[in-house]
């Protein structure tokens, strides 16, 4: 029982400390990628209307 | 009433913003790619948030926190198969990059690209059959939450769920994926702030070395060694690997994202990043569980484990780790887990309405048009369908959802409904990609048989959980290959991509 107490009590530390980790990046650099990802998808619209005309 | 006006604030505030930034994504849908996978321009940061959030809702919580309630730490091999198959998907790209390279929309869309268009309609169809029975669970247990922290009368759980369904729809239907992925990074980060905070709570007030000692006193080693508790054992783990690749690699929510990345490159990072969350996703609310067995467990016993009694009231054990949250939690800091745990029901909701509305729309209603010999449709009208199958999708949810109660713990009844077209699919998808000799013969055996094994032995033999993961996996691995070996070998090569989107 032992065994699995220590098992589980390092891999709650390892899961918590990896969400918080992984959620700081997101929320710094997601904002970034969101911004890209407008900007590609007004060029694919812009190309469309050119195609559509 | 538990709530004070500040958490009304956060609530409402948080809200509005989900609303406002869900409805700026309707300015970039020009065509349906962009409706049902953002253009294919999502970046790795944008790909984690919404993934996860798109699999991290209050449901995910509540039967998570049920788990850790009834079986104690023993639980947390679900979580770390969940996520250590996630990383393995994510490092290998097993299925995924494949998939990715095809440019496909949605998982049923490849069973035309490489068997037949029946095929790919019944695989819709057992898709979208498994998918909204899945979800119809959703709103009463979400709801049951909410009421609970929040102490809104009983007597307003519809209304309030629907009010939330209805914002939902609101921007999932004008915006389609763009919105569901600009709302899903505000919530992404919402919900995970809430997780963090709840666990500290949780931890403070229970106190580590009494959250061991609860379950070591009420569980023994049952508790903590998931291989001699009843309800998990060799068999679970085994079932669990399997269910978690074809949950990875082909339930349409997740492909959707997959599907969405700017390259096949990028579906790797972001699924092997999600992994890591994954594994948070489920030992978090595990523990929020365990400590509120060990807070509020002095009940009667009752399939081994004490009932939580909580200011005299007994409640069920899914119960339990909501009215904790609502005891322990002070002013301000329940608005924020509200609003956490709403951003996690909107962001699942919603991608989950786009993922099966979708699948109904471009696998059922279109194919079905074009075997009649009608034409196709232009992207416009393709996106007007998607439309409506969303709100088709949605009033079924309303009146199913709210009044059926699923029998058994939640997670299970998640897993075997989802199984129903996953067994199937999966071992479809594999023998399609990586067995040249599989063909449409053995894909219609393993969509049907995977399907019988999942339905038959669980809602009329009333077998075990575990026992009928595995006659469902097997029944479809076995249907395919006799199958693809009685039938003639298909003359169709796998494409180096598909011809839509």
């Amino acid at each position: 029982m032992r065994f699995w107490q220590l098992f589980w009590t390092i891999w709650l530390v390892v899961a918590g400390s990896s969400f918080a980790f992984i959620t700081l990046m997101v929320t710094i650099k997601g904002g970034k990628d969101l911004r890209q990802m407008f900007r590609d998808l007004s060029k694919q619209l812009a190309a469309q209307k050119e195609r559509d005309k | 009433m538990n709530f004070a006006a500040i958490d009304w604030v956060i609530v409402a505030g948080y809200l509005a913003l989900s609303m406002v930034v869900g409805i700026i994504g309707k300015r970039y849908i020009g065509n349906v790619s962009h409706y049902l996978v953002a253009g294919r321009e999502l970046g790795i940061y944008v790909g984690i948030a919404t993934l996860a959030a798109t699999e991290i809702g209050t449901i995910t919580y509540m039967y998570n926190g049920e788990l850790g309630y009834k079986y104690g730490f023993a639980a947390f091999a679900a979580a770390l198969v969940s996520g250590l198959v996630m990383i393995i998907v994510g490092r290998t790209g097993f299925v995924i990059s494949r998939f990715r390279a095809l440019k496909l929309m949605t998982v049923p869309e490849y069973f035309e690209v490489k068997y037949s268009r029946g095929l790919r309609i019944v695989t819709g169809l057992l898709v979208a059959l498994g998918g909204i029975l899945n979800m119809g669970v959703f709103l009463k247990i979400e709801g049951e939450f909410l009421t609970i922290v929040s102490g809104i009368n009983v007597r307003y759980l519809v209304a309030v769920m629907t009010v939330i369904l209805l914002l939902e729809l609101v921007y999932t239907v004008l915006g389609g994926m763009v919105s569901v992925v600009i709302t899903d990074f505000v919530q992404y980060v919402l919900l995970s702030v809430a997780t963090i905070l709840v666990s500290v709570y949780a931890v403070h007030y229970a106190g580590w070395g009494r959250i061991v000692e609860k379950v070591t006193q009420t569980m023994g080693q049952a508790g903590f060694n998931p291989l001699v508790n009843p309800k998990f054992g060799l068999t679970f783990i085994i079932w669990q690997v399997l269910l978690w690749f074809s949950l990875h690699t082909c339930w349409q929510t997740t492909a959707m994202r997959m599907f969405s990345t700017k390259s096949p490159e990028t579906s790797q990072k972001v699924m092997t990043w999600t992994g890591f969350i994954f594994l948070g996703r489920g030992m978090l609310p595990m523990l929020w569980g365990i400590a509120a067995l060990t807070l509020y467990g002095t009940g009667a016993i009752n399939n081994g484990v004490p009932q939580p009694v909580v200011n005299g009231q007994t409640l069920a054990p899914i119960d339990a780790m909501p009215a904790m949250l609502a005891q322990l939690l002070g002013p301000g800091i329940r608005g924020i887990v509200v609003a956490g745990m709403l951003a996690a029901t909107m962001s699942v909701n919603s991608s989950y309405l786009l993922g099966w509305s979708s699948v109904i729309s471009q696998d059922v209603i279109l194919p079905i048009r074009r075997a009649l010999g009608k034409g196709a449709l232009s992207s416009r009208k393709q996106i007007f369908v998607n439309r409506a199958a969303n709100l088709f999708v949605s009033l079924f949810l309303m009146f199913w959802g709210l009044y059926y109660t699923p029998p058994g713990a939640v997670y299970l009844y998640l897993n075997i409904t989802g199984t129903i077209f996953l067994a199937g699919a999966f071992v479809s998808v594999v023998g399609g990609l990586y067995w040249r000799r599989s063909n449409t013969t053995g894909g219609y055996a393993a969509m049907l048989l995977g399907a019988a094994g999942a339905i038959i032995p669980y809602f009329f033999l009333h077998w075990g959980e575990n026992v009928t993961g595995f006659a469902a996996f097997g029944l479809a691995a076995g249907g395919l290959v006799f199958g693809s070996l009685l039938g003639r070998a298909s003359p169709v090569e796998v494409p180096k991509a598909a011809t839509v989107g």
